[in-house]
């Protein structure tokens, strides 16, 4: 009898240890605008992590346990916040982010004070690694970066390629005068001046303008034919339709991502857009050879999903969860400070990751190996020309 | 000298579309005396349908804003009697609330149906640019200023020789009077909040060939109305014409002579200064 009682208390403690082990899976938070006017990249960059998370757990999990996401809807700051504060106080190991760089600054204070992994993987404004924040990471290149990249690629392949010397080019900065569009200016002005470009006009405006032809007269009057654009999508559309009503037509114009990008903007644009070149993340379409796992990634989503990536946005997602998600596993644990660690030892090279990317954080979080790749749009399709091992074409001249 | 006389060109042009938006928003706050803030999501409806007839049907967006126009008119004379009037009696702020929960109600509305993309009515007349005297202009904002001109000229006609015109400023001066005298005060708060809205049905028609479609189209017009509707006076149909042409003149100028990102910055500290010396705007009437 009393053996049997033994063996009772064996079976459901068994039985208890198991229970506990199963509700041991590892939580994760995911902090992106699901709803609201910024849903639909919000909802795009997400699809990225989720993609990440099913295939370590398909793998067998974070060290063997499973991961579990939960989603947090921020739309704007004020959510960001009282959204961020929920998952911290449900036991998350780590909490990932946010397409938008409003949100992340108001989520990132909150994992910071939590002691908490907060793991961006998409907003691009530079101050959001300046602040001293010790567990704050991030995979993508930022805004700070963005600006030289454009005014690389223009003296480095897009000048060269027209026949443009430096004596020829006069260089209009226009961008919206949100923190992205003032940060990527504000850095190509400055590599401009590095490089010894003449720039004529810097002009901000609003992304909510109706009238850009002041705008437009002033690049005119200046004799502008480099014009370098950050903008979203319905303020580059303005640009281009009231550029043509005042017969303003640079030789060249380089976008910064953002509206610049998207298909949706070259359709409403029409043929104007051919020529154009464009600074981003990389897109899907770039050669599978020097981005191992993309056609892995491309089936994972179309399964998922069953449609294909509305824009970069998922890939980039992917590729930063990926690593945040290896780095977590290197840690073997949920420890803040040992996954800092893990974090700052992680390192992969260029052309080693599904977009191409390599890894290696400075102290501040940051990635400064992950960077911007130079596209054009030639013949209503994005086609990546630079970095040269993941071109799909060549640049193409003459307008 | 040049450069100037193409940006009032440009800002006169651009006064056009202003006061097509304007006149229905002034129209509905004289009669009916509310602050409609719905009235810019009202134009992103009317866009998308322009959208919608020009990509899936073929219709132009200048023949397909007859059909809007009254498609509008029957939402706006709707919006009055499903959600203005039950709240006539309530407190102004009521009311207000109520149009901000429609714009709303009506901007989430057009991310669920089309998403937060980017749409372009793609038409060829009304876009290309035309050159008169070394000035360019384009036709399809000269096409919106000489029908904003002509609305303007028969709305002072209806409210001034038909019976239903008068009544219409009957109710504006004094609505209780207007009641006394016979007037049926809840068909004239139908009319001009149909007609109100029936106007952006036609600006949504005349900037589709110019300007994308996306779910918060309307509020950057709209708030640009709204100082325009003070800056004219309240209600007063011919302050929504010339607070049109001022703010349009203003906002290129400015976005020229000053900064492109400062010219909101200018007329809104006009529409600061006019609340502050001449509250009843430039032609403007005082409330009852």
């Amino acid at each position: 009898m009393v053996k049997l009682k033994k063996i009772a208390l064996a079976v459901a403690a068994c039985g208890v240890l198991m229970t506990t082990a199963a509700s041991a899976d590892v939580k994760v938070g995911a902090v992106y605008p699901f709803s609201g006017a910024l849903a639909l990249l919000g909802q795009e960059s997400y699809r990225g992590l989720e993609i990440a998370v099913n295939e370590m757990n398909k793998a067998g999990g974070l060290n063997g346990e499973q991961i579990t996401i939960l989603k947090a809807d921020a739309v704007d700051p004020t959510q960001a916040v009282s959204e961020t504060k929920r998952l911290t106080s449900e036991d998350v190991a780590a909490v990932f982010g946010s397409y938008a760089s409003g949100i992340s600054y108001a989520a990132t204070p909150v994992t910071e004070l939590a002691g908490i992994p907060y793991f961006e993987l998409g907003a691009t404004a530079h101050k959001i690694t300046t602040r001293g924040y010790k567990y704050l990471f991030r995979s993508n290149p930022n805004t700070g970066l963005y600006g030289v990249s454009v005014v690389n690629a223009l003296h480095e392949t897009i000048a060269p390629g027209m026949g443009m010397s430096k004596d020829d080019i006069v260089i209009g900065i226009i961008h919206e005068d949100g923190p992205y569009g003032t940060d990527v200016a504000a850095t190509e002005k400055a590599r401009a001046a590095e490089l010894g470009y003449k720039v004529a006009e810097v002009l901000p405006y609003s992304a909510k303008t109706v009238d850009l032809s002041s705008l437009i007269l002033r690049l005119k009057g200046a004799d502008v034919n480099v014009v370098l654009h950050t903008a979203y999508q319905n303020d580059a559309i303005l640009f281009f339709s009231q550029s043509k009503a005042a017969g303003f037509d640079p030789k060249i114009i380089i976008g910064a991502g953002g509206g610049y990008s998207l298909a949706d903007t070259a359709k409403a644009v029409g043929p104007d857009m051919n020529g154009v070149f464009d600074l981003d993340f990389p897109q899907a379409s770039i050669n599978p050879e020097g981005a191992p796992g993309l056609k892995d990634f491309l089936s994972a989503y179309k399964t998922a999903y069953n449609a294909e990536p509305q824009s970069g946005h998922s890939l980039a997602n992917y590729v930063g969860a990926k690593a945040f998600l290896e780095a977590m596993a290197n840690a073997k644990s949920t420890d803040a400070d040992k996954i800092r660690e893990a974090v700052l030892a992680y390192k992969k090279d260029v052309g080693t990751t599904a977009n191409g990317w390599a890894f290696e954080f400075g102290e501040d979080g940051q990635n400064n190996a992950s960077t911007f790749y130079l596209m054009q749009w030639q013949k209503d399709d994005l086609v990546t020309i630079a970095p040269e091992n993941l071109a799909l074409g060549k640049p193409v001249f003459n307008k | 000298m040049d450069i100037f006389i193409q940006l009032l060109i440009n800002g006169l042009l651009l006064g056009g579309a202003y006061t097509i938006i304007s006149l229905g928003l002034t129209l509905i706050f004289g009669v009916v005396r509310v602050v409609n803030f719905a009235h810019g999501d009202f134009l992103m409806v009317g866009m998308y349908l322009v959208y919608l007839l020009a990509a899936h049907v073929g219709i132009h967006p200048y023949v397909g804003l007859i059909p809007i126009a009254v498609v509008l008119f029957a939402l706006g004379a709707l919006t009055q009697k499903v959600i203005i009037e039950p709240l006539l009696d309530s407190d102004e702020h009521i009311q207000i609330f109520a149009t901000v929960g429609l714009s709303t109600i009506l901007l989430n509305l057009a991310l669920v149906l089309f998403g937060a993309n980017v749409f372009r009515a793609s038409v060829q007349t009304g876009v290309s640019p035309i050159t008169v005297g070394g000035f360019t202009m384009v036709s399809g904002q000269i096409i919106t200023f000489v029908v904003a001109i002509g609305l303007a000229v028969l709305l002072h006609l209806f409210m001034h020789r038909t019976y239903l015109g008068r009544a219409l400023r009957a109710v504006a001066q004094h609505r209780y009077a207007a009641l006394l005298m016979g007037v049926n005060v809840k068909h004239v708060y139908i009319v001009a909040f149909g007609l109100g809205t029936a106007f952006v049905g036609i600006a949504a028609g005349l900037l589709a060939p110019q300007y994308p479609v996306f779910p918060t189209v309307g509020t950057y017009f709209v708030l640009t109305a709204f100082v325009i509707v003070v800056l004219g006076g309240m209600g007063s149909l011919y302050g929504a014409v010339a607070g049109s042409m001022i703010i349009g003149v203003i906002d290129t100028l400015a976005g020229y002579y000053i900064a492109p990102d400062l010219k909101e910055v200018v007329y809104f500290g006009i529409f600061l200064l006019i609340l502050v010396v001449r509250p009843n705007g430039l032609f403007g009437f005082g409330t009852e």
